[in-house]
């Protein structure tokens, strides 16, 4: 006959195991259904669908053609790349409407948002852990403004090493070029003798 | 499961993705377009903005670091004339000011009993048709009390009151009217001097905490840090004379303890030993400042005479005698040049206290300090004709008289705004029962809950600094012309809607008719119009071909000063000996106990005015280490001899009255001598202010007896003696010091730890 306190054990000690089996598939469960950036589903819905496509397009594919930097203001001055003001998107689409239904509908919440001064919080879709410091200016530098061919690109050609064409996406993905991850940080590093010294980005 | 650095690693992993999955970073997912374009709100990218800091009086130019409309850190204007790049510890608290939990989040009216702290909230219109109401109704019966004010904010608040027939009292706790009557009568001007220190080789200071709250520390700070650098030329010298160890005093390289109110006696003694030893400079003319008697018109002050009288312990003397000790030091300081004598603080507020400051500052005259390089120079008037170069400072007399005028009816309105009286004024003033009758309508526009606004009808919010426009002329000035200026650099949080105090009042007088000396319809313009009168000059610091591009150098430079605009040395000293001489009548201190009190100004509190700011009570006092509480510096041996020990609660007692504080046993302190900070003793506020044990936090100003400064009718506030009980009690005193054990670095194996310790065993 099994003892009795041998029961309580066993089924204490399976009581636990499966408590952690459960909470780790339960955070695997919601990984896997989250969003990015920290979740492994696809990007997140925004609060205004904003189709890169149509405003950094390439004017032959319908696009507008803008440069990264005419909305991410600081992205060629200082660490943040920074979304716009809604002052800054209402400048022009307090004429430029939209080119369908949905577009329209897209816009007046933008105008709605403006007009009640109420900000609009996007979905992060990229991010660092706070210990990273990561200076998009620095890099945009390094890549513009070097002595050999593949150190004279355009700030847009620099942004897909990182964020993949970015133009090319109605809503932008995560990790479709690099997996933004620390060994990523490392291999570009190497590659162009650049310092990898930790508090070269860890603050 | 043992815990190996792999597993911890993988458990923290794992906390960390299930805490993420779980929504706990919510707001860090998010990324904000504000609706507004500002050009200093861009993500990530800071800016700087020059300002005037106001949580003391000297009013340092700063610049804070604004990220994304918030300000983060303050510090030091290099371009500004006083401070020069420095700031004091207190400039740090203006970030807790302006982040206040406890900031009124907009108008409030009583509803209850005064002083029963219920008031509900009201809009702006309702509260500001309140406020004409009984401006209307009170005409020619206001009166407003302020700190001392200088630039627009003192022109605005004297008009705006002389509008409705009253007048404007400018309360200061430690008022500095007998050290700017002392400055008047030797050096013929009421504008305060500045104090050449960075260039002199000499200063002896008497009483005057300089290097720590005395008038503008930071700007004498940054220049006693030149005076003592030996890099460049030779190491000055300083002497202090102070009856209690201050930090100034812990900084000399020679302290002179002294029997509180004799600083007098012992400057004329020094003055003898200088005419008699004929140590006078040749340029010095003796006669006109004797008015012909040369040493005979100081015959009592021989060293011989004073030694016993001055309470100079002999053992500091080394093994020379206190008469010795008196002609060293006043052969250094002829020999040693250029020198200064400085003097305030206590020295200044025993009932002889203009005696003792006029017989100081007459030192400079006689080693020909006045108006060189290195000695004490007289700052010229203001730039802008309205604008006063010197605030007025009232004494408490005069309050004592708008208190009586307030008891008979004469005042029935009293506007308060951004000083505390009730805590400030010793409880023999009155004040409080006065402003408890519901007859006297009382408007406050503090921000924070104090003693005094818990008794108003109406509360106006005003802004913070960091939120407002302002200019200033300092005081002192570094010898030439200069105006500060204070801009709002950040808007008020959403949940918060103060209004600027001169806005309220400017916008009040316009809705009334009583505009005529206040032409402007906002501060800003006022300070606009100040700019152009400043370009027209044509002339100083800014440079600009536009009154605009002028306005925004401005702006962006913090201020204007020209350093070619300075004033006259020459000064009228025929017979101010006889006249100083005739002044030293009566006893210093006149009240009876065992021990002299000599209150000081705590180095981050002051008198109290940043009681209310977190970092301000937790900033360790310099000397004890001391923080969040009221202690009794107290002579270690005395104590021991007393049976009193270090934590005990001490009954300190007046002749009338009685506060309690935690004994700090010092061997540097005077036997004779007690000293307490002010600061503490906050009976409403926020809770960083009150909530404290019974006998940790009191007010020294509560048992101050009532005696006023000769001649000048200040407050003399070390001119009261206590006797000392312990009342078999103990706390736990919050300190640094003696907490850790000191080790010398680079003892051999086996030298012992070095501790220092004191006859009754305490570690120090």
């Amino acid at each position: 006959m099994i003892p009795k306190g041998n029961i309580i054990a066993v089924v204490l000690v399976g009581l636990i195991l499966m408590g952690i089996g459960g909470f780790v598939l339960l955070v695997i469960g919601m990984s896997w259904f989250s969003n990015a950036p920290f979740g492994l589903s696809d990007a997140p819905a925004q609060p205004i669908a904003f189709p890169h496509t149509a405003h950094a397009g390439a004017v032959e594919d319908g696009g507008l053609g803008m440069q990264c930097e005419f909305c991410h203001r600081n992205v060629t001055k200082g660490d943040s790349a920074t979304v716009p003001a809604l002052q800054q998107c209402w400048f022009c689409h307090q004429k430029v409407t939209g080119g369908d239904e949905q577009a329209q509908l897209e816009i007046e919440k933008l105008a709605t948002a403006y007009s009640d001064g109420i900000p609009v919080n996007w979905e992060r879709v990229h991010r660092l852990p706070d210990h990273v410091r990561f200076v998009h200016e620095a890099h945009i530098r390094h890549f513009t403004q070097g002595d050999t061919e593949d150190k004279q690109l355009e700030v847009k050609e620099v942004c897909t090493v990182c964020h993949g064409v970015v133009s090319e996406m109605d809503e932008v993905q995560p990790k479709q070029f690099q997996s933004l991850k620390m060994g990523t940080c490392l291999d570009c590093h190497r590659k162009y003798d650049v310092p990898t010294d930790c508090t070269i980005c860890h603050k | 499961m043992k815990l190996t650095r792999r597993n911890f690693l993988a458990w923290a992993g794992l906390s960390a993705v299930g805490a993420v999955a779980c929504d706990v970073f919510e707001d860090e997912l998010r990324v904000q377009s504000p609706v507004s374009l500002p050009e200093d709100l861009v993500k990530g990218k800071e800016n700087w903005y020059a300002t005037l800091c106001r949580t003391c009086p000297s009013s340092e130019g700063v610049v804070v670091r604004v990220v994304e409309g918030r300000a983060k850190k303050i510090q030091g204007n290099p371009n500004y004339p006083t401070n020069m790049g420095a700031q004091s510890a207190r400039c740090d608290l203006g970030l807790q000011q302006l982040y206040h939990p406890d900031r009124l989040t907009g108008p409030v009216r009583l509803n209850g009993p005064k002083g029963s702290g219920r008031f509900d909230k009201i809009t702006w219109d309702r509260a500001l048709e309140a406020l004409k109401k009984e401006l209307q109704d009170r005409d020619g019966a206001v009166a407003m009390i302020t700190p001392p004010l200088r630039g627009h904010a003192a022109l605005i608040s004297d008009n705006f009151v002389k509008a409705f027939g009253g007048k404007r009292i400018e309360f200061d706790s430690l008022d500095l009217n007998t050290y700017k009557q002392a400055i008047e009568n030797v050096f013929g001007k009421k504008i305060q001097p500045y104090y050449d220190i960075s260039n002199a080789k000499y200063v002896l200071s008497f009483g005057s905490d300089f290097l720590s709250t005395w008038i503008s520390p930071t700007q004498w700070e940054v220049a006693y840090g030149q005076f003592r650098d030996s890099k460049h030329s030779d190491r000055g010298t300083l002497t202090h004379v102070d009856s209690r160890f201050s930090v100034t005093a812990s900084n000399a390289d020679r302290w002179i303890p002294i029997k509180p109110g004799q600083e007098g006696k012992l400057a004329l003694s020094i003055a003898y030993v200088l005419i008699e030893e004929k140590l006078t400079p040749s340029k010095v003319d003796i006669d006109d400042l004797t008015d012909g008697k040369g040493l005979s018109a100081l015959a009592s002050y021989h060293p011989d005479n004073l030694a016993a009288e001055l309470g100079i312990p002999e053992h500091i003397t080394g093994s020379n005698s206190v008469s010795e000790l008196i002609r060293t030091v006043a052969r250094e300081f002829a020999s040693q040049g250029p020198a200064i004598a400085i003097g305030g603080g206590s020295a200044g507020a025993s009932t002889n206290g203009l005696f003792n400051l006029e017989a100081i500052y007459l030192l400079n005259h006689l080693v020909g300090s006045v108006g060189i390089k290195g000695g004490v120079i007289l700052n010229p008037d203001s730039p802008i004709k309205e604008l006063s170069a010197g605030s007025s400072s009232h004494t408490i007399t005069d309050v004592e008289n708008l208190i009586k005028d307030i008891k008979s009816s004469k005042i029935k309105m009293l506007i308060i705004n951004g000083t505390n009286p009730v805590y400030g004024l010793p409880n023999w003033t009155g004040l409080k029962e006065a402003l408890e009758n519901e007859d006297v309508y009382l408007v406050s526009f503090d921000y924070l809950m104090n003693e005094t606004n818990n008794l108003s009808n109406l509360i106006l919010p005003d802004r913070n600094f960091m939120e407002e426009w302002g200019d200033d002329i300092p005081e002192p000035a570094s010898g030439y012309q200069v105006i500060g200026i204070q801009q709002p650099i950040v808007n008020p949080l959403s949940d918060l809607d103060p209004r600027s105090s001169s806005d309220v009042m400017l916008s009040v007088a316009q809705d009334l008719g009583k505009d005529s000396d206040l032409p402007w319809k906002t501060l800003q313009e006022a300070m606009k119009s100040m700019s152009d009168q400043l370009f027209d000059l044509n002339r100083g610091s800014v440079p600009g071909s536009t009154k605009q591009e002028f306005w925004n150098n401005l702006l962006k430079q913090g201020g204007w000063w020209d350093e070619g605009a300075t004033e006259s040395s020459s000064v009228d000293v025929s017979n101010i000996v006889s006249n100083i001489v005739a002044k030293d009548k009566g006893a210093a201190v006149q009240s009876t106990g065992e021990f002299y009190l000599v209150p000081f100004e705590h180095n981050s509190l002051l008198d109290g005015r940043n009681g209310d700011i977190p970092w301000a009570q937790a900033t360790p006092d310099p000397v004890t280490s001391i923080a969040w509480q009221t202690w009794v510096e107290i002579n270690e041996k005395k104590a021991n001899d007393m049976g009193i020990q270090e934590g005990d609660v001490l009954k300190v007692q007046s002749e009338n009255f009685e506060i309690k504080g935690i004994a700090f046993l010092s061997p540097a302190q005077p036997p004779e001598v007690i000293s307490i900070p002010l600061g503490q003793g906050r009976t409403i506020g926020s809770s960083y202010a009150t909530n404290r044990l019974d006998g940790e936090s009191a007010n020294v100003l509560d048992m101050l007896e009532n005696h006023k400064v000769n001649e000048t009718g200040s407050l003399a506030w070390a001119a009261t003696k206590v006797n000392v009980i312990n009342t078999n009690t103990s706390l736990r005193i919050a300190k640094f010091e003696g907490d850790f054990e000191s080790r010398e670095i680079g003892f051999t194996e086996g030298e012992k730890l070095i501790k220092t310790t004191s006859p009754n065993g305490n570690n120090h």
